[in-house]
């Protein structure tokens, strides 16, 4: 292993260097065998190397080698030219080009002993396949480990911590027992019935739990994309009329001029895009081109990019310029709803935000702050001043617990789905088991299969489920004589 | 058809060879030993196939005995029937002759879970098997008793591979030879008879228990792996000391349903059929078990017993405090006596009176014949091919109890099977195999030899994941050209019938789908439909057919031109539009089986150095098992997915060096096994 600061692009070049130069006879197998160990498995011959520490914002990086080649990687490229330090203690070193010995970085280095025998670039979660396949980690926690090590906020590595521990699959796997014992009662009443006293209130009973299994699995289905949001960031889109202080805004809440802001009506043409930690959630916050009519063609684009921004979103901060606003409480309602109908096309998930508010006459200030709350037909309303930054601190705690809210808390409540796998797999459950409800009464055969299905999807997160299984649970719950 | 008549046995004795001398050193295609219903089975299957068949069972007269229930089919077992018949069997034709009252179980669940069902006489069920194989060309019987098994010394290129040669009969030096030997023992493989607290050596009451000689020959010169189970069968009771007044009276279908593809009706005349009778077991019943337990030597074994055709024992320990069903089952047209399904029993005589005559309409029985509990050896089905061959050993076929199940019709289908790979082998043609998507005998043969046996195996609906596929109605399709066009064990009458069927209803449903009508003229054609008027789409025929209330006939009123030549398949067209788009649904994972299944795992690896990560565990299973493809291996109990994956690259890579076959992405395998 090869902790180093974040700046690892050079150690990045030199490693796949290694790895070309290594490309001699037999591919992938330039350094002959320096370790002992065991004969190692086909699958595991090849060296590998990558990035552990995920993309992007970093406070550290780690690069991880796992492989036969390892020794020969840390010999040359931290210098170690006699002998390797002993394992698992860590040194500073620098880094160095094993090619033109150009110093690329310093940082920690150590090594755990391994089993054995090339160099090449680890395929996407190879680390995490090679963990699996070795028996290592099930399927729901090696999802769950992709997501710990992806995690860039607190809330998304509770998250993942949370599906790892296997609340999720215990979740999953609670709704497989209750699935297996209705298809057990549905094929008791299929092959046995006839001959054996298997009442008909076993089918009234499975009744019950499809129809309750039905409801949970919705009702987690209709999370709204919680659990999927936490884990790839809440999409927030700064829209309105132009010259509002849109892009003064998204300065504001990312601390630094990410947008040229100017006096200039559409400055902003394209999207603007930066990530933000809100008070451990991940936003990725859009600042968009003003609306209106324009001749320009880039403008026009740029517009409708902002719409198609403002469709996708989670959650929309439409900006107003607060001295547009008629005076009168009432009217500035009014005007705002009809703004918010040419920008939004629902009001379900919006902030207005009221920006200049310095420019406001104090009175008016006041009155608009406390009267415009509870108006009916409008989001939460805020008067901020980028200017003066008055109203800011107010705004991000309700902005705060509106990305909270989309989240969902991950310490609370039954888990949320975190991958778009999950969903697919529960959709389809939830329309097996609406199969079974469809051909109760008329085909007990067709009906089953509907529960069979919804066993089988739930089954491809969970783990398969065979008949011998369901068999058992038959025998185990019926007394069948024949 | 039926024929009018059987041929009157006794004159056709004389094919059947009573005395063995004139056969030693007489060469067959295939030896069968044993005459049960999967030993006539195998040998009806293999002559048909084109083998010279010896048939070798210790008393002639008891070929086709029913040895316990007096019935055939059921929920299951009846597709089984249907299946074995597909396949020009005997047994379906054998039930159409024998059958004495017919129902189809589960009528009101769906049609791919119908069981046909019949009670069954005995005699004319024994009459119908002897007569047909008597008519059998290239199958001779004869009545002995086998006392080896002869192989080959191992193959010194292939260490612990033999080939069959023959067999060796008992008292006598008597060696006949074959190049195929199909083993259908029954429960007489080392079987053991109990009674009480009286045990003795045999398979069934009242016939010679079979020698030794056949076991040693499979574990000690074969070196077969072997388990023991048992079962048992409940005391006959006489039909005249029974109340049935106080029983229920449980009547047949009124219009009785062949089992047979070829039969059109049955030989027992609807009105001439006989009921059952359903009663309870009561406190009482409970009482005697509990008080004769330590009598009863059977019971307190802990050999493995089905835990679905239960002693009566063994129904009142596991569920105690409750009342039982006990049915009151004919034995035949002329019979005294009636057979209780559910009174399976072990305890001594004199105990089995007592108990009986606690249930209310046997206060005053007696008993004809006491029940008695069975214990056997089975080889450990694991060891065998698909094509139900010993794979150490060519030429050496097993079917029946033998593999560790139970039941008639489980033994038939695997016997028609052996059989008709047995003579495949013999006559220098290539082994077949059936799918578990295509056929409940699939299934039954891929959990046998991919799974193993821990009890006596029987078939159920819920085993075949394909079911509503798999249906009775439509076993002819699946399985009769297959059946002549690869495996050679069906006439050219059944195949030419079979092919009749198929273009009919191809016909009909091209004739449905062409009637293409908009909601509101289906709704003028067929009034009383309730057609939902805000579909403004166009119907089909077929579509209509789906609805629940309407039904062929309903269709070829309103359009005779097109449709009242299909008649005659009304049925059969509506269970085909109604699971339809279940079975379309179906192709795309049975297509993945049978990719899996494509994938054969050489059966020469040596698991234990493998270079490929599984772990020890895995290693044991495969190495025990050695599962014959892929996908057998997938559906191995300890089989973890990664192993899966790892088994699936080692696959590719030794396929890839052969040829470039297509095979699917590993994500997505990764996916199905997970």
């Amino acid at each position: 292993m090869l902790p180093l600061r974040p700046v690892c692009g050079g150690i990045w070049r030199a490693a796949v260097h290694t790895v070309r130069m290594s490309r001699g006879a037999p591919p992938y197998r330039l350094f002959s065998s320096t370790c002992d160990g065991a004969p190692a498995a086909l699958a595991d011959a090849d060296t590998i190397f990558a990035l552990s520490s995920g993309h992007g914002r970093c406070g550290v990086a780690v690069v991880r080698v796992s492989g036969p080649a390892s020794a020969t990687a840390l010999r040359c490229m931290a210098g170690f030219t006699q002998r390797l330090p002993p394992p698992r203690t860590a040194l500073l070193r620098s880094i160095t080009d094993p090619r033109s010995t150009e110093v690329l970085d310093r940082g920690l280095v150590l090594w755990f002993p391994g089993s054995v025998p090339g160099l090449r670039p680890a395929e996407a979660g190879e680390f995490t396949r090679r963990a699996f396949q070795a028996g290592k980690l099930g399927l729901t926690e090696v999802e769950g480990l992709g997501d710990l090590i992806h995690a860039e906020t607190e809330a998304q590595r509770r998250q993942a911590l949370r599906q790892m521990s296997g609340e999720l699959g215990r979740l999953y796997q609670d709704w497989s027992d209750r699935l297996k014992r209705c298809l057990a009662h549905v094929e008791a009443f299929i092959d046995f019935s006839e001959d054996e006293l298997i009442e008909d209130g076993v089918l009234n009973r499975v009744d019950v739990s499809v129809s309750d299994l039905q409801a949970e699995i919705e009702r987690h289905l209709k999370d709204e994309r919680r659990g999927e949001r936490l884990r790839s960031g809440v999409q927030v889109v700064i829209a309105g009329a132009t010259n509002a202080g849109k892009s003064s805004l998204l300065n504001k809440l990312c601390q630094r001029p990410a947008a040229i802001v100017s006096p200039i009506a559409g400055t902003t043409r394209d999207v603007v895009e930066t990530a933000l930690d809100l008070g451990g959630f991940p936003v990725l916050l859009s600042d968009t081109a003003g609306l209106r009519d324009s001749s320009d063609l880039v403008e026009r684009e740029g517009v409708r990019r902002a719409r198609e921004r403002v469709e996708q979103a989670d959650l929309t901060l439409v900006v107003v310029d607060s001295a547009h606003l008629p005076s009168e409480v009432d009217r500035a309602a009014a005007f705002l709803r009809e703004h918010l109908r040419s920008v939004l096309p629902d009001t379900d998930r919006c902030l207005l935000v009221l920006n200049k508010a310095d420019l406001l006459p104090e009175k008016q200030r006041q009155k608009l702050d406390t009267e415009l709350r509870g108006v009916s037909g409008l989001p939460a309303v805020r008067l901020i001043s980028c200017q003066t930054n008055e109203g800011l601190k107010a705004f991000l705690t309700v902005l705060h617990s509106s990305v909270k809210t989309l989240c969902g808390d991950p310490l609370f409540g039954a888990p949320t789905l975190t991958q778009a796998r999950h969903r697919a797999h529960l959709q389809r459950c939830a329309a097996a088991l609406a199969q079974y409800q469809r051909y109760r009464d008329t085909d007990l055969a067709l009906a089953a299969e509907g529960v069979r299905l919804a066993v089988t999807s739930l089954g491809r997160i969970t783990g398969r489920v065979g008949a011998e299984e369901i068999l058992d649970i038959i025998f185990k719950d019926f007394c069948i004589g024949k | 058809m039926l024929r009018k008549k059987l041929p009157f046995l006794h004159s056709l004795l004389s094919p059947v060879s009573r005395h063995v001398g004139h056969l030693t050193g007489h060469q067959y295609d295939v030896i069968v030993v044993g005459g049960g219903h999967a030993g006539t089975e195998a040998a009806a299957a293999a002559a048909r196939v084109g083998a010279e068949t010896l048939l070798i069972t210790q008393k002639i007269h008891t070929i086709g005995a029913l040895s316990c229930n007096p019935s055939l089919g059921g929920v299951g077992k009846g597709q089984l029937v249907k299946e074995v018949d597909a396949l020009d069997g005997l047994c379906g034709r054998a039930g159409d002759w024998a059958g004495i009252h017919f129902s189809i179980l589960n009528r009101r669940k769906g049609p791919a879970v119908w069981g046909p069902r019949a009670q069954l006489d005995r005699q004319r069920y024994r009459d119908f098997i002897q007569s047909e194989l008597l008519s059998t060309p290239r199958l001779t019987m004869v009545e002995g008793s086998v006392e080896e098994l002869l192989v080959t010394e191992p193959n010194p290129e292939e260490p612990g591979h033999h080939r069959v040669t023959g067999i060796r009969l008992a008292n006598g030096s008597h060696a006949i030879s074959a190049r195929s030997v199909v083993l259908t023992t029954g429960t007489f493989l080392s079987g053991s008879l109990f009674v009480g607290q009286t045990t003795s050596p045999g398979g069934r009451i009242g016939d010679a228990p079979s020698s030794a000689g056949l076991s040693h020959t499979l574990r000690e010169r074969l070196g077969l792996r072997t388990g023991r189970l048992r079962t048992g069968t409940p005391p006959r009771i006489v039909k005249d000391s029974v109340d049935l007044s106080l029983a229920k009276l449980h009547l047949p279908d009124s219009h009785p349903t062949p089992f047979s593809f070829l039969n059109t009706h049955t030989h027992c005349k609807p009105e001439e059929q006989l009921p059952c009778y359903l009663t309870f077991t009561t406190p009482g019943v409970e009482r005697v078990v509990r008080e004769s337990l330590q009598l009863n030597c059977h019971i307190q074994q802990d050999t493995k017993g089905p835990r679905y055709c239960p002693s009566i024992e063994s129904r009142v320990l596991r569920f105690p405090g409750r009342s039982h069903q006990v049915w009151l089952e004919p034995e035949g047209v002329t019979s005294d006596l009636l057979y209780p399904q559910g009174l399976s029993m072990t305890m001594p005589p004199d105990i089995q009176l007592r108990l009986i005559r606690e249930i209310p309409p046997m206060r005053r029985a007696e008993i004809h014949t006491p029940g008695y509990g069975v214990q056997y050896d089975f080889v450990c089905p694991t060891q065998l091919s698909p094509a139900l061959q010993v794979k150490s050993t060519q030429g050496l076929f097993l079917a029946g109890q033998i593999n560790g199940t139970t039941g008639y019709e489980e033994a038939a289908a695997q016997g028609l099977w052996a059989g008709a790979n047995a003579a495949r082998s013999a006559l220098s043609m290539p082994t077949v195999t059936l799918s578990r998507t295509e056929s409940y005998i699939g299934v039954l043969i891929d959990d046998l030899v991919s799974r193993g046996v821990t009890e006596p195996y029987r078939m159920f609906t819920s085993r075949a994941e394909f079911r509503t596929s798999l249906r009775p109605d439509n076993a002819d399709l699946r399985l009769t050209p297959k059946g002549f066009e690869e495996v050679g064990c069906v006439s050219s009458v059944r195949y030419q019938e079979s092919l009749r069927v198929r273009n009919s209803l191809q016909d009909a449903l091209t004739a449905l789908q062409a009637l293409f009508l908009s909601t509101s003229s289906w709704k003028k054609k067929l009034p009383s439909v309730p057609i939902s008027e805000t579909k403004s789409t166009l119907l089909t025929g077929l579509d209509l057919l789906q609805y629940n209330d309407v039904t062929f006939e309903m269709l070829a009123s309103a359009f005779p031109e097109s449709l009242s030549s299909f008649m005659e398949f009304a049925q059969r067209l509506k269970i085909e539009a109604v699971y339809k788009p279940h079975c379309d649904l179906n192709k795309k994972e049975i297509e993945r089986i049978q990719r899996e299944e494509n994938m054969s795992l050489p059966q020469d690896i040596d698991y234990f150095s493998l270079p490929v990560s599984l772990s020890d565990e895995v290693r044991e299973i495969l190495d025990r098992v050695r599962p014959s493809t892929l996908g057998a291996a997938t559906r191995l109990e300890g089989i973890t997915p990664a192993a899966v994956v790892n088994l699936l690259n080692y696959v590719r890579v030794t396929e890839k060096k052969k040829e470039t076959p297509q095979y699917f992405d590993g994500e997505r395998v990764r996916e199905d096994t997970a």
